[in-house]
């Protein structure tokens, strides 16, 4: 076939085709009938179809047109964008107040083009660089290449671009991040959206355990063995060996007690000192632990069932922990303003702990958040 | 001389194979000292009574200084349990095999609290973001932070 053969196009998949001769020519991808060939340039089929807003698959014009009308009405412009308007279509401006960061001016329409149709990194590291209702709503009258096609992603990011790059409300919670509008910070699709979530779950409510100082374990008594010491009849619990005078390695026979009494050879208790300042056995704390989950003892996996374990009450399962956690994290940043942020983030996960959380609910009223239900039970 | 995790972990095996493991529990495999299978079964009364599920454990160089990494197995016909801390790849959320590890535990006491956790169970049900969780989750469990919160099962 000459590549000068005339295209043909396809009016079900509305895209040029070469067609196959069966013996009338159907749609190569879709085998449809309604199919024509482009002959005459005055009358090109995707002109025609490109003017045709009732289309199906345009039904996102007529979204955008009654967006932008219900904002003209509804709401009352505020000052006009600094910028004058050109003649790309109408600009539509309004002001919201945020407490914040002052008024946010959101501009729909207006001078500011594209640029290219290349959605995406046009409108990279630019706060100002959002782009207009105009360049989705001009889409007749371009030429055939470069026009930009108003896909998800693109829509998505034209929304996000309003709602995160003026600082509104809605960008505290997005972060600065959100603020400079750049293209990266935004997820389009589940995944991503997922690690976002994990990442901030992560955050707020780790309580990874404290390594001791090394001061701590310089200064812990030790004792070497010798003949007829107590410590020869004990174990060591982390290897599970007897202390012993004859080894291998001179320094299993150098004994740490900790300041609960529980002996250990040193090699064994100084690796476990350093990921976690607790006792294995009784988890006496060396230095202070993450205030939730420092359980009395615990020996070989039975129940534990001291009185002490009040949080024994609590039944919620992890999913709906983790997601008030969550919700209450992001509440905590979205009011924002004067009030510090540390004290609530870490406050909203500390109720598996009985001393601290009741003391510190009592004292602390700033963790009641509007909106936080983390105190429900 | 051989590490401190490979001596711990034969002393752990010379005592499953002298003094057997707990009712409910079996030791399926252990050819070395980086993974080893058991069985576990509730004994008694329970929502998993007659189901038998398989425990891998993983160990590292630094068990028992570091946890080991304890997943139900999934493959070959096995299933994890249905539990509200147990995700359907067979990870576990429970705070012992993470920061309430301690290198007191041992493999037959994890055995022993996971088979509680099962007996307990009051619910059988999925976590509430399984579908999530396993969609992302690192093959290895003990990548994943996860948060401890409810103590009743």
């Amino acid at each position: 076939m000459s590549t000068r053969e005339p295209l043909w196009y396809c009016h079900e998949c509305n895209a040029e085709m070469r067609p196959l001769m069966v013996p009338d020519p159907v749609c190569a991808s879709c085998h449809g009938s309604f199919v024509e060939k482009m002959e005459n340039p005055s009358d090109d089929p995707r002109e025609f179809h490109r003017g045709d807003l009732g289309g199906d698959d345009h039904g996102i014009d007529p979204f955008l047109m009654l967006l932008q009308n219900l904002m003209s009405r509804g709401m009352s412009p505020g000052r006009r964008s600094s910028s004058p308007p050109q003649n790309t279509g109408s600009e539509f401006s309004f002001q919201i107040r945020s407490g914040s960061n002052g008024p946010a001016t959101f501009s729909i329409g207006g001078a500011r083009t594209l640029g290219g149709g290349a959605a995406g990194p046009g409108g990279t590291g630019n706060a100002g660089r959002v782009p207009t209702m105009s360049e989705y709503l001009r889409r007749s009258g371009e030429g055939d290449d470069g026009q930009p096609s108003i896909a998800g992603p693109l829509m998505a990011h034209y929304l996000m671009a309003l709602l995160g790059a003026r600082g509104g409300p809605m960008g505290d919670i997005f972060g600065d991040a959100a603020q400079t509008g750049r293209m990266g910070d935004y997820v389009f699709n589940q995944e991503a959206l997922d690690q976002i979530i994990t990442q901030l779950m992560e955050q707020s409510n780790t309580s990874r355990p404290v390594p001791a100082t090394d001061d701590i374990m310089q200064n812990l008594p030790r004792e070497v063995l010798t003949e007829g010491s107590s410590m020869l009849e004990k174990d060591c619990a982390v290897c599970k060996e007897q202390f012993k005078l004859e080894t291998e390695d001179p320094d299993e026979q150098v004994v740490v007690a900790l300041p609960c009494k529980h002996p250990f050879h040193e090699p064994c208790i100084m690796p476990w000192l350093k990921s976690s300042g607790t006792c294995p056995v009784c988890r006496h704390q060396l230095v202070p632990q993450p205030e939730h989950h420092t359980p009395p003892p615990r020996d070989s996996g039975s129940r534990p069932s001291s009185p002490s374990q009040s949080r024994g009450s609590r039944s919620r399962s992890p999913g709906n922990d983790s997601d008030s956690g969550l919700l209450s994290s992001l509440f905590g940043m979205m009011s924002g303003g004067s009030r510090s942020s540390s004290n609530r983030t870490r406050h909203t996960r500390s109720t598996s702990n009985p001393e601290s959380s009741s003391s510190n609910s009592s004292r602390d009223s700033e963790r009641h958040l509007p909106g936080g239900w983390d105190e429900l039970d | 001389m051989a590490s401190i995790s490979s001596r711990r972990l034969a002393k752990e095996l010379a005592e499953i194979h002298s003094e057997g493991c707990p009712v409910g529990i079996n030791l399926v495999k252990a050819d070395d000292f980086t993974c080893w299978w058991f069985t576990i079964e509730v004994m008694g009364e329970s929502l998993y009574q007659g189901d038998k599920f398989t425990l891998q454990f993983r160990f590292d160089p630094q068990y028992p200084i570091s946890s080991p990494a304890v997943q139900f197995v999934v493959t070959e016909g096995r299933q994890a349990p249905i539990h509200p801390h147990v995700y359907s790849n067979g990870h576990i959320c429970a705070s012992i095999l993470g920061n309430e590890w301690s290198p007191v535990l041992s493999v037959v006491a994890v055995c022993v609290t996971l088979q509680s956790m099962l007996a307990s169970c009051k619910d059988k049900q999925r976590p509430v973001d399984n579908d999530r969780y396993v969609r992302h989750a690192p093959d290895n469990p003990k990548k994943t932070q996860f948060h401890y919160d409810d103590d009743t099962v």
